[in-house]
């Protein structure tokens, strides 16, 4: 990265606030431009820690796992699933077939309101309000569906060791709402997506801008929809034994480019409503919840799995008494960072903030943004309005 | 008097801030006031993201020490009168963090609730809450606005 502490360059910095209306987590990103191409890009994410992992040493591992729910407010179920999945793993406990079924719901339906997150806040800096609004409107009828599957419209709580909870459980009367509400959510996505990828200015807007290799997304560690995107065929969901029943296909783009992204997204939602309906369909009859089993000393567990941004790690030991020794999680967004910051180099410098949420970044937001010119040494900070002003401003 | 009460009345600011929470609450704020389905806009509640032009400060998320002095100061720049919502379980009482540290004392990373470090006029409890309560804490928060002057 570029030397950012020269000594021959004034620096003006104008203090604007934390949010952004765009993605709403604070995290501050450096340009270093040329003119106004960008050269290096610098993103710094340390305000929101709060130190989860210490929290859940010495906790009962029922107690602790329900905190890894509270990591994030996006993908909440699938660091419960995978913390107990790998507790379960760990201590060889037996889980029912339709709790396996009934938790890839809840990671499908999260992974298509996320996407559908995704793609209202990428139209909305894009300054594609009718785009944006409609992705909206379409993630409502999900959150709806979640809260009529689980009681919570964010941390579900569909997962708990041996199982899942009972509230989660689906009846009769429930399959047939969930595969009533499902049909009227293809029918929106199917059409959104008509809309979106066929329209000649959204796509000439995004479909050149943004690059990732495929070399340097493999380089720089990208993963998920935005390595999928590059061209890689690597998707977690087929090395995690829930998901063999389920017949799906790999979205892969070639392209790279922020339309790239976008359209992986789009298309993974609806390979995601094609898993929850075959779910459904063979949810098979039995008891969702083993509990004969005992939690006891464990030695050093792992478990990988797929969110809606990419690989997903966990892993913990417990002691004698069942309490978490050495809980460590990573998230895909801390493995993508620095493949956005790549992805941004070379590119105009009002196409910045788009390229970065194309990435979907799912830590804070680009709070402000500090412009570094190399020729003229200096460096000044633009607040989210300006940015986005430029972004939509910008002539194709 | 009538013109500022009813300009006041006919178009609140809302500036939502986040101080390190997990993002579920921030973005129930934004359905229930930007997305087309609870929609507060209609009821002429705008979201803004500038500190001079806000009447209400929307606050989640526990404090974390790194964004506490940036939330003071965006709390001293939004002009008076001013209310300060907390807004879900971490933002009000500090949430899975509350007792965090427990026997050993305070956390390295987080204060705590919203109250700690400026004061609070509205709480919303809730992990997170429902967008149809954030309507409400917002409705019931605007005629506190038109008192305080």
């Amino acid at each position: 990265m570029a030397d950012t502490d020269r000594k021959d360059r004034a620096e003006y910095e104008v203090p604007l606030g934390i949010v952004h209306s765009a993605l709403l987590e604070p995290f501050r990103t450096r340009l270093f431009v040329d003119d106004e191409t960008v050269v290096d890009a610098e993103i710094t994410y340390d305000s929101a820690h709060r130190g989860i992992e210490r929290i859940m040493e010495g906790m009962p591992v029922q107690k602790g796992l329900i905190i890894t729910e509270r990591i994030c407010g996006i993908c909440s179920h699938i660091h419960l699933w995978n913390g107990t999945r790998m507790v379960e793993q760990g201590l060889g406990i037996e889980v029912p077939q339709r709790a396996h079924h009934i938790r890839v719901i809840g990671n499908e339906l999260e992974r298509i309101h996320s996407h559908l997150l995704f793609l209202g806040h990428a139209f909305e800096i894009l300054g594609h309000e009718t785009f944006s609004m409609r992705c909206f409107m379409l993630r409502e009828p999900v959150q709806n569906i979640l809260f009529f599957l689980s009681g919570n419209r964010v941390h579900y709580t569909i997962s708990v060791i041996g199982g899942i909870r009972p509230r989660a459980d689906i009846d009769k009367e429930k399959r047939r709402t969930l595969l009533g509400m499902l049909n009227s959510l293809e029918e929106g996505c199917k059409n959104f997506a008509n809309r979106a990828l066929k329209d000649s200015l959204i796509v000439s807007r995004i479909k050149e801008i943004g690059y990732l290799s495929k070399d340097d997304a493999v380089k720089y560690g990208a993963l998920g929809p935005n390595l999928r995107a590059s061209g890689v065929c690597e998707d977690v969901r087929t090395r995690v034994s829930e998901y063999s029943n389920f017949d799906f296909d790999i979205i892969v783009y070639d392209g790279g480019a922020v339309l790239d992204r976008v359209a992986c997204r789009v298309f993974e939602v609806l390979e995601s409503i094609k898993i929850i309906r075959q779910a459904l369909e063979t949810l098979p009859d039995e008891e969702p919840m083993n509990v004969d089993f005992e939690i006891g000393e464990m030695g050093f567990s792992t478990s990988y799995n797929e969110a809606a941004r990419g690989e997903i790690y966990d892993s913990c030991a417990l002691d004698e008494s069942g309490r978490i020794k050495n809980y460590i999680n990573r998230t895909p967004s801390m493995s993508s960072i620095s493949a956005m910051e790549v992805s941004c180099i070379g590119d105009h410098l009002t196409d910045a903030s788009l390229i970065i949420a194309s990435c979907d970044p799912c830590l804070t937001c680009t709070n402000r943004i500090t412009v570094v010119d190399e020729n003229k040494g200096r460096e000044y900070v633009l607040g989210p309005d300006e940015i986005r002003s430029m972004t939509r401003r910008r002539r194709i | 008097m009538m013109l500022k009460e009813t300009s006041r009345k006919n178009a609140v600011h809302i500036m939502l801030v986040y101080t390190g929470g997990c993002n579920g609450c921030d973005i129930e704020v934004v359905n229930a006031v930007l997305s087309p389905f609870y929609d507060l806009e209609q009821y002429k509640v705008m979201l803004t993201w500038n500190p001079r032009e806000a009447d209400i400060l929307a606050v989640t998320g526990p404090v974390t020490k790194k964004i506490a002095p940036a939330l003071k100061e965006i709390y001293d720049a939004i002009p008076e009168p001013k209310l300060v919502a907390a807004i879900g379980a971490c933002a009000t009482v500090g949430g899975p963090y509350a007792n965090l540290g427990g026997d050993l004392g305070s956390s390295d990373q987080i204060i705590g609730g919203v109250e700690k470090v400026i004061p609070v006029d509205a709480k919303l409890p809730g992990c997170p809450p429902r967008p149809e309560d954030i309507l409400q804490v917002v409705a019931s928060v605007i005629p506190l606005l038109a008192e305080k002057r």
